[in-house]
């Protein structure tokens, strides 16, 4: 009965079968380089969730989600490397470092609109990069690993990855679900649409979009951790690099932004394509992504699921 | 001693040239709120125009400035006509989002049709320097500087004190007066911004001698705009004279006591600290608007 | 008892005071009116109660505490909610979701019990055919009719009413004259009105309000008669 009144009963029958069959795929041999690029759709699925969570939600447009990413990559190698502590204790323990780091930019910049917050989260993830690049030369320690990085020891097998990056692609889901029919949810929605109206309902607008700010941040974090240990070596450049922003914000935008689905469709396409057509021309992709972008906008600024949804009429629980 | 005087200085000129770079960006934003982020393209632009005409008919770096002010005004046009115009009245991430477009497929064009190599314009007078009081000044930053003033002057003139430029303060300042007084709004804002990524191309000509150009350029000067427009004041265009001279003198400081990347790194952590502290900018003209939740 | 009052309140945008050493006190229960010509500052004081402006001189106290520098959802909390002379409804939610998100938040109640209240008051302000529409998508009086619908959803005591009768038919204004009076057994309201007979004819009392200044205070009749307040609205010459 409380599936009903949260709308589940048209969706959850798919999305367990689908989730089962998930499950299911290494198990029936599926191995390898696809394993691997799954395991790629899953992470980017859930990057883009978490910025759809938090951007998504509150229309507060976030260009620095890549600070997290960074900061959780860097933590659970040092908690691996100089902690000496396993990796799922390390992630748990970037996740709330990354809450803790969220909570400080969030307060500072939660307060500013539009532009302003868009450019200090801007901002605030290219300082976080150059701290972490020039550190270990200013301070004369040997500790980030400046722009060479650190390295991992040798992970677990592809399948531990498929895994996990499974896992945080459930949790990212169900999570942005859950709370879209939550009280938060409509609090998130009611500021999106009208913040001084929701203000002066009784919406605490910056303690709200802080919440959902910490929680897409520390997600992100977290995941930035498996990645680190995933692909066994982390450098500035790679795992701060403004293109991953841009890549999740593309790919919720392409999906459509607000919608439970939209970053599922967005990230598993462009996924796709940037596999098959990134490695091999790399100017003429980035050229034709702009191009993509543009596109996007001029005519379809709701993105796929949105367009579908406005044809549509209504909305329905899943978009 | 004379090693801080010579990084003053020497930020000083780099804050000059910093201001003309980022006025454009000011004026966009103040006129339309569009956050253009393929505005460090457009000096990119300027900078190869000038390159080529340099490279390929001899002719001075300093006379091909008009022309490549025309290039980029028509390009800012079509632009603003085809695409920008559209997202008028937008949540402002759709600009975003399609500068940030424009932007790929700008910079990454270039680095198709020119390669990533480094270059720099050589002209006969490109090493000389003048001593005064123990420092040294190269004449061509000196004549970048100088110029980029006149540019600034003349932005400023143009905006205080042509009819034109008034219309387009109005336009800024509020739109749906000035529409209901007759100004056409549409031919304010692609005007606007041809004028924006005719300055800023202009800007871009002016560093080709005295910085190494390279296609993916853009971006750290789109950065460095976002820097003087916030310390100066958003859509306030004369406050990004004093927003690029804070933050050229900062950078060049930084750069002579610390490192170029801690440098960069303090260029963005004030860039935070104003921005959380001060978005009126450092004279208290900008434009900001506060969430209505705090 | 005084339940809301303005001690002294001065409010200034630049070199313009759009509120001068305004001071009023209001009673629970009561009906109080609001009057004075266009730009004279009403929706000002609105704003400055509700705690989206902080006033730069002077006092307001709700149940004898101040509450000047307490943020807008904070006092929507303590009791004091407004509607919107430019309506505001949640665009993308239907007119059902955006009363229960001011019950949600207002009232500060749980999901199945917000849903209890947002259905009565649904039904109170008479939208319940329209409530799933989207309500960025309703014609105008019913999105007034919708304002009102949020501010009585955050159960608040005083409801500050910015014109929420313009533009209704004089069978509307009737009906919305009986939907206050009910409204006012269990609250207290201010009612900024440009419709005269309406707000003179419910008022407890009313207060005039020109340039900023309070310049007449008591019964409808007593006001109505003061030649201030002719002058206010219609000039010296008819004085």
């Amino acid at each position: 009965m409380l599936m009903r009144r949260a709308g589940l009963n048209g969706i959850l029958l798919p999305l367990l079968v689908l989730g089962v069959i998930l499950l299911l795929i290494p198990l029936l041999g599926m191995a390898g380089y696809r394993l691997r690029l799954l395991s790629l759709i899953f992470m980017w699925v859930a990057l883009a969730g978490c910025w759809n969570l938090m951007s998504g939600s509150t229309g507060y447009i976030d260009f620095g989600p890549v600070a997290y990413f960074g900061v959780g990559s860097y933590c659970t190698a040092l908690f691996m490397l100089k902690g000496g502590f396993p990796f799922l204790l390390s992630v748990f323990m970037t996740g709330w470092i990354c809450a803790a780091l969220s909570l400080v930019i969030g307060l500072s910049t939660l307060r500013l609109q539009g532009a302003y917050f868009a450019i200090a989260t801007f901002a605030a993830a290219e300082a976080l990069k150059q701290v972490v690049l020039e550190s270990d030369r200013v301070l004369g320690i040997d500790f980030f690993g400046g722009a060479h990085g650190l390295t991992l020891p040798s992970p677990p097998s592809g399948i531990f990855f498929y895994y996990v990056m499974l896992f945080f692609m459930g949790l990212v889901v169900s999570l942005t679900a859950v709370i879209q029919k939550s009280k938060l949810g409509y609090g998130l929605r009611a500021i999106k649409d009208a913040e001084q109206a929701a203000e002066l309902t009784g919406v605490p607008a910056l303690q709200i979009k802080i919440r959902a700010y910490i929680l897409s941040s520390s997600l992100i974090g977290c995941i930035g951790g498996v990645e680190a240990y995933w692909l066994t070596y982390i450098i500035p450049d790679d795992v701060f690099n403004v293109m991953r922003t841009i890549q999740m914000v593309i790919m919720t935008l392409l999906g459509g932004m607000g919608t439970l689905l939209g970053p599922v469709i967005g990230a598993t396409f462009f996924t796709l394509i940037s596999e098959f057509f990134g490695a091999k021309f790399v100017y003429d992709y980035l050229i034709i992504v702009g191009l993509v972008i543009v596109v996007v906008i001029l005519l379809m600024p709701q993105g796929i699921i949105g367009t579908l949804v406005k044809k549509r009429g209504k909305s329905s629980w899943l978009f | 001693m004379i090693l801080f005087w010579q990084s003053l200085i020497n930020g000083l000129l780099l804050g000059g040239i910093y201001a003309a770079c980022s006025a454009g960006f000011s004026l966009a934003f103040g006129v339309m709120g569009v956050v253009n982020l393929s505005h460090g393209d457009f000096v990119m632009l300027g900078a190869f125009i000038t390159y080529w005409i340099f490279i390929l008919a001899g002719i001075d770096p300093f006379l091909t400035l008009p022309f490549t002010f025309l290039i980029l005004f028509f390009l800012g046009f079509f632009l603003q006509r085809l695409t920008i115009n559209r997202l008028v009245g937008s949540p402002p991430i759709m600009s975003y989002l399609l500068t940030f477009g424009l932007h790929l497929v700008l910079s990454n064009l270039a680095l198709r049709a020119w390669t990533a190599d480094f270059r720099t314009v050589q002209t006969s007078y490109s090493g000389l320097t003048m001593s005064f009081a123990g420092l040294v000044i190269p004449y061509s930053r000196l004549a970048t500087f100088i110029m980029a003033m006149v540019v600034i002057l003349g932005l400023y003139f143009l905006l205080y004190r042509t009819e034109t430029g008034r219309l387009i303060r109005a336009t800024a300042q509020d739109r749906e007066m000035a529409q209901l007084m007759g100004v056409k709004i549409f031919k304010i804002y692609t005007l606007t911004f041809a004028l924006a990524a005719a300055i800023t191309g202009l800007a871009g000509s002016l560093i080709s001698f005295t910085f190494v150009i390279h296609p993916q350029m853009g971006l750290p000067f789109t950065i460095t705009a976002f820097c003087v427009v916030v310390l100066g004041g958003m859509g306030y265009v004369p406050g990004t004279l004093w927003g690029g001279i804070i933050l050229g003198l900062v950078e060049s400081l930084a750069t002579t006591y610390l490192t170029a990347g801690i440098s960069v790194a303090i260029t963005f952590f004030l860039l935070l600290i104003m921005l959380v502290t001060r978005p009126q900018g450092i004279l208290g003209k900008g434009v900001v608007e506060w969430s209505k939740g705090s | 008892m005084a339940f809301l009052e303005c001690r002294g309140v001065t409010k200034r945008f630049g070199a313009l005071e759009a509120i001068r050493n305004f001071s009023f006190v209001l009673r629970p229960g009561e009906i109080l009116g609001l009057i004075g010509p266009n730009g004279s500052g009403k929706t000002t004081l609105f704003n400055l109660i509700t705690g989206l402006y902080t006033p730069d001189a002077g006092e307001i106290l709700f149940k004898e505490k101040s509450i000047v520098h307490i943020p807008p959802h904070e006092i929507c909390r303590l009791g004091i909610a407004k509607t919107s002379q430019i309506t505001m409804p949640f665009g993308t939610m239907s007119v059902y979701e955006n009363i229960l998100v001011a019950a949600l938040y207002g009232q500060n109640l749980g999901m199945a019990q917000a849903h209890v209240a947002a259905e009565r008051i649904l039904a109170v302000v008479g939208l319940h055919e329209r409530r799933d529409e989207p309500a960025g998508k309703i014609p105008a009086p019913l999105r007034r009719r919708l304002e009102l619908g949020r501010v009585l959803a955050t159960g608040a005591e005083v409801l500050l009413l910015d014109e929420v009768m313009a533009g209704l038919t004089p069978a509307e204004i009737e009906q919305a004259l009986m939907l206050l009076k009910l409204l006012s057994t269990q609250a207290t309201i201010i009612m900024v009105e440009h419709v005269m007979q309406a707000v003179m004819g419910i008022s407890d009392r009313v207060l005039v309000i020109h340039h900023g200044e309070k310049i007449a205070e008591g019964t409808p009749i007593e006001v109505a008669g003061k030649p201030e307040v002719i002058e206010a609205y219609l000039g010296k010459r008819y004085t």
